[in-house]
C-alpha cells in the first residue's frame, strides 16, 4: 500500500470514529433523559424525550402555540425596533461630548445591570400593561445600541468621505456607498444583541405579568403542575429561538456582510 | 567544542502529489572553534535542518551525531522570535533551562546576563523589554548552559538594522572568547561573512551545494573593503548555483 | 538659520497682544462649566430623579393604580438604609440573605470547575471526545438561565439543591469552552523550545502547560461566577424560600417598589463590589507579566555600538497611548 493510500484510510477512519461518537452522544444523553424520567425522578416531574414530543404535538393540535409565539415576537420586534431607535439617537447624540458625559451613566448601568431587576420593577410599576414588556427591553438593550452606533460613527473613514467629497460625489451617493455600508456592520451587531437579550427578558416578563404569549403559557402550566407543559414550552420556545438567531439573523450576515468577515461577531 | 557529524540526513513531508523534500541527502562534518553559518533562500531546509539537530524534529532517514567533550548539557538554541516565557522573569527564564537551581548556576545566569548587558533586568517580565532585548535574553539563556554547540536559526532577522549590527557584535565576542561550535542561519550573506569562517549554501529543495572557507581576520568590519569582495563572492556564487530569484 | 536670529523679537510682540486679545474672547466661568461634558455627567442623577418623581405623578393620574406601589426616592434610601442596618420585615435580613444565596453560588462554582475542566480538558485532546459531547456543549450554552431556573424550581424546588444545579447547569458550558480554548491554544513554540533545550517533561508541565492554562481558567472562573449568579437568583425566585433571589420576589409581591428597587440596587452594588474588590486585583496580580500596550516602564534602550564604551543607564521613554 503507498503512502497516500495510507493517509487516506487513516482520514476516513478518524471521519468515522468522529461520527461514531457524535451519535453515541446523542444516544447517551438522550438515553440517560429518558430513562431518568421515572426512574430517578418521577415521571411527572421530570418527563422524558418521547412524552416531550408528544405534548410539543398536543399543544400545536390544540392550536396554542402560534398565538403565543405570535404575542411573544410581536412584543419583541417592537420592543427591539423602539430599542433601536432610542438607543441609535443616544449613540449619535453622544458624538457631542457634552450629551456624551450626560449619558455616560446611563450607558454604563444599561450595560452592566442584570435584566431580571428591570423586569420586576417594569412588572411592579406597569403591571400587565401593554407596553411593559416594550419598557423592560428597551431598558435592557438600548445601551448596547448605543455603543455600537457610536463606535461605528466613531470610525467613519473620513479620508474616504472627504476623497468623496473631492470627487464631487453627491451626499446621497455618498451615503449609500461609503457612510451605510461602513455603518451597517455595526447597527446589525447592536440588532442582534439586543434581540438575543430582548427575548429572554420578554418571556421573563410574560411570566410575571402578561396575558399572552409563552411566559404566560409557561406560568399558567406551572400553575396547573403540568411539568410536561412546562418543559415543552420551554424548549419550544428555545428551538425557535435559536433558530432564529442562529440560522436567520446568520443567514442574512452572511449574504449581506460577506465582505466584512472579520466584524462578525461570536 | 563539539564535533557533529550528519550522514545522509534525509527529510521529507507529506505524501503522493503533496510531498516536500526539506533536505536531501546532506551529508557534513563540522567541530571545533568554528563559527559555521548556513544561507540558502527560503524553503532550502536550513530551519529544518536546525530542528532535526536539535532533536525538535526527526529525519526520514540519515543519522546523525553529536559528540561532546564529557557529559555536557543540550546543545545551545537561539530562535528567531526570542520563545522566552512571557510569565515568568528574565531570570527564572534563564533559571528554567538549567539542570539545576543551585548557587553557582545563579551567579553563572547573571553572568551571562551581564555579558549581555541586561545585569540588572533579571527581575523583569519579558513584556517589560524590548524585542532587541527579548533576543539579548534569548542568546543569554543559550550561553548560559555553557553547551559546546549552539544552534542559532536567524536570530537578527526580526530586529531594526541598528539593534541587530549590535548584536552581531556582541555575539562574536561571546563566541571568540568561549571557543564553541556554532551553526547560524541566516538568509543574510553580509551577516554570514561578518561572522563565520565557513559558509554552507543551500539550495530550494534542501540540497547542500557548496561550501565556502571565509578566510580573513577577525574582528571583520561591514564596511570594510575585504568583506564588501568577500560577500560580493559569495552573492556569485548564488548566481552560478541559480539560486537567486527566476 | 540667520533667518532665525532676527525674527524672535518681533515674534515675542505679537505673541503677547495675541494673549491679550484672546484673553478678553474667553468665555465667563460660568458658561464654561455648563459645558462641560462633566457638568453633562453630574446633571444626570439629578434628572433622573427628576424624571422620577415627575412620572411616579403621572401615572398616579393616568391610569386606575394602587398608588401606594409607587416609591418615592426617598423611601428607598431609607429602606436600602435599614437593610442595611440589618433591620428589616423579611424574613432573613440582608445579610443573611445574600450569605444562604453565596453559599449555594460557591458549592455549585466549584462543581462546574472541577467537572468543566475535566469535560473541556477531553474535549480538547481527544476529537472523539469533542465529537461526542459538541452539540450537547453548544445547546447548553445558548440555554437562557431562565430556563433552569423555570424548571428546575418545580422538580427541585426549596432547599439547596435546585440552585446549586442552577449555578452548575449555567456556568458549565462556559468553563468547558474555555478550558477547551485554552488547550487548543498551547503556545507550541514554547514546547519546541522546551525540547530543544532537553528540559525535562516535570518542568514543562509546571512552567509551560500550566501557565499558559491559566488565562483560560481564569476566564473560565469569572464566567461561572457571573452566570452562575445569574441562574441563582433567578431560581430562587422561582421556587425558594430564602436567599436573595426569593426576597426579590417576597418584596414583588408585597407590592413594595422600595423594597424592589431597593433589592435591585443591592445587587448591583453586589455586582460592582465582587468585580472591583476581588476579581479585579486578583487578575491584576495574576497577570501581571502581561504587556500592557500603556505601559510606562517599557524600557527602550540607547544602543551602544561600542562595547567598550561604559554601560550608560538605558534612560525610561513612557510609550504612552494615552494618560494612566
Amino acid at each position: 500500500m503507498t503512502q497516500e493510500e495510507l493517509v487516506k484510510i487513516a482520514r476516513r477512519k478518524e471521519l468515522v470514529v468522529r461520527w461514531a461518537a457524535r451519535i453515541l452522544g446523542y444516544v447517551v444523553v438522550l438515553g440517560l433523559w429518558e430513562w431518568a424520567s421515572g426512574a430517578v425522578i418521577e415521571e411527572n416531574l421530570l418527563p422524558g424525550p418521547t412524552r416531550v414530543i408528544q405534548t410539543a404535538v398536543e399543544l400545536f393540535q390544540d392550536g396554542a402555540v402560534f398565538p403565543a409565539f405570535g404575542s411573544t415576537l410581536n412584543r419583541i420586534v417592537v420592543g427591539v425596533t423602539l430599542s433601536f431607535f432610542i438607543g441609535a439617537a443616544v449613540g449619535i447624540l453622544t458624538q457631542n461630548r457634552w450629551f456624551a458625559g450626560f449619558f455616560k451613566d446611563a450607558i454604563t448601568i444599561g450595560l452592566t445591570s442584570p435584566g431580571l431587576i428591570w423586569v420586576l420593577i417594569t412588572a411592579l410599576v406597569f403591571g400587565n400593561q401593554w407596553f411593559a414588556p416594550l419598557t423592560t427591553i428597551i431598558l435592557t438593550t438600548f445601551a448596547l445600541v448605543s455603543v455600537n452606533v457610536a463606535e461605528g460613527i466613531g470610525t467613519l473613514p473620513k479620508d474616504t468621505i472627504d476623497m468623496a467629497r473631492a470627487f464631487k460625489v453627491g451626499v446621497v451617493r455618498r451615503n449609500r456607498h461609503i457612510v451605510i455600508p461602513h455603518l451597517a456592520p455595526f447597527l446589525f451587531t447592536g440588532i442582534r444583541f439586543s434581540f438575543s437579550i430582548g427575548w429572554k427578558v420578554t418571556v421573563l416578563t410574560e411570566v410575571f405579568t402578561a396575558g399572552s404569549g409563552i411566559g404566560y403559557e409557561m406560568r399558567i402550566a406551572q400553575i396547573l403542575f403540568r411539568q410536561d407543559e412546562v418543559l415543552t414550552w420551554i424548549l419550544l420556545f428555545f428551538v425557535f429561538a435559536l433558530f432564529l438567531e442562529k440560522v436567520v439573523l446568520q443567514a442574512i450576515e452572511d449574504r449581506f456582510f460577506r465582505w466584512r468577515k472579520e466584524i462578525a461577531s461570536t | 567544542m563539539a564535533d557533529i557529524k550528519i550522514t545522509n540526513l534525509h527529510k521529507e513531508f507529506g505524501v503522493g502529489v503533496d510531498k516536500v523534500v526539506a533536505l536531501e541527502n546532506v551529508n557534513l562534518e563540522l567541530g571545533g572553534h568554528v563559527f559555521v553559518s548556513i544561507v540558502g533562500p527560503s524553503g532550502c531546509g536550513k530551519s529544518t535542518l536546525l530542528n532535526i539537530l536539535s532533536g525538535i524534529d526527526t529525519p526520514t532517514s540519515g543519522s546523525m551525531t553529536i559528540t561532546q567533550e564529557g557529559a555536557k548539557a543540550a546543545p545551545g538554541y537561539v530562535f528567531q522570535a526570542a520563545r522566552l516565557l512571557p510569565w515568568r522573569t528574565v531570570m527564572d527564564n534563564l533559571l528554567f533551562v538549567q539542570s539545576d537551581k543551585s548557587d553557582e548556576t545563579r551567579v553563572r545566569c547573571q553572568k551571562y546576563l551581564d555579558m549581555v548587558q541586561l545585569g540588572d533586568k533579571g527581575n523583569k517580565y519579558p513584556g517589560e523589554l524590548s524585542g532587541g532585548m527579548q533576543q539579548r535574553v534569548g542568546i543569554a539563556r543559550a550561553f548560559s548552559i555553557e553547551p559546546d554547540v549552539m544552534f542559532m536559526d536567524e536570530p537578527f532577522s526580526h530586529l531594526d538594522a541598528i539593534t541587530a549590527r549590535s548584536l552581531r557584535r556582541e555575539l562574536h565576542s561571546m563566541w571568540a572568547e568561549t571557543g564553541k561550535t556554532i551553526v547560524f542561519v541566516t538568509h543574510d550573506v553580509g551577516e554570514a561573512v561578518e561572522l563565520s569562517n565557513r559558509i554552507l549554501v543551500f539550495a530550494k529543495g534542501g540540497r547542500l551545494e557548496d561550501d565556502i572557507n571565509v578566510e580573513l581576520e577577525f574582528p571583520r568590519d561591514p564596511s570594510d573593503e575585504a568583506v564588501a569582495v568577500a560577500k560580493a563572492n559569495v552573492l556569485r556564487k548564488f548566481e552560478e548555483l541559480d539560486l537567486v530569484a527566476s | 538659520m540667520t533667518d532665525l536670529a532676527v525674527q524672535p523679537s518681533n515674534q515675542t510682540s505679537k505673541v503677547s497682544a495675541k494673549g491679550g486679545a484672546a484673553r478678553k474672547k474667553q468665555k465667563p466661568f460660568v458658561v464654561r462649566v455648563l459645558k462641560s461634558p462633566t457638568f453633562a455627567r453630574g446633571l444626570f442623577l439629578p434628572a433622573v430623579l427628576v424624571f422620577w418623581l415627575i412620572s411616579n405623578k403621572m401615572i398616579e393620574d393616568s391610569w386606575d393604580f394602587d398608588s401606594s406601589v409607587l416609591a418615592t426616592p426617598r423611601e428607598v434610601w431609607d429602606f436600602m438604609y435599614a437593610e442595611i442596618s440589618g433591620d428589616t420585615v423579611a424574613p432573613n435580613n440582608l445579610y443573611q440573605t445574600f450569605g444562604i444565596s453565596l453559599r449555594r453560588l460557591g458549592i455549585g462554582w466549584v462543581v462546574s470547575m472541577i467537572a468543566g475542566t475535566a469535560i473541556g480538558l477531553g474535549m480538547g485532546l481527544s476529537k472523539a471526545v469533542n465529537a461526542f459531547f459538541h452539540d450537547w456543549v453548544m445547546a447548553l450554552l445558548a440555554m437562557p438561565a431562565l430556563a433552569w431556573a423555570l424548571f428546575l424550581s418545580l422538580i427541585l424546588g426549596f432547599g439547596d439543591t435546585g440552585p446549586v444545579w442552577a449555578v452548575v447547569l449555567a456556568g458549565i458550558p462556559f468553563v468547558i469552552v474555555n478550558v477547551r480554548e485554552g488547550v487548543r491554544s498551547t503556545p507550541t513554540d514554547l514546547f519546541d523550545m522546551s525540547t530543544a533545550f532537553a528540559v525535562p517533561r516535570s518542568k514543562q508541565i509546571r512552567h509551560v502547560l500550566l501557565p499558559s492554562l491559566f488565562p483560560f481558567l481564569f476566564a473560565a472562573a469569572r464566567y461561572a461566577l457571573s452566570i452562575g449568579w445569574k441562574g441563582l437568583v433567578l431560581i430562587e425566585l422561582f421556587g425558594g424560600q430564602d436567599g436573595a433571589g426569593w426576597t426579590f420576589k417576597f418584596w414583588y409581591d408585597a407590592h413594595r417598589l422600595h423594597g424592589v428597587i431597593g433589592y435591585s440596587m443591592f445587587f448591583v452594588i453586589f455586582a460592582l463590589v465582587v468585580e472591583n474588590l476581588i476579581l479585579e486585583p486578583i487578575s491584576r496580580r495574576v497577570f501581571k507579566w502581561r504587556p500592557r500596550l500603556d505601559a510606562p516602564e517599557l524600557v527602550e534602550e540607547d544602543i551602544d555600538t561600542n562595547l567598550e564604551k561604559p554601560n550608560r543607564p538605558a534612560p525610561a521613554r513612557s510609550d504612552v497611548a494615552g494618560t494612566i
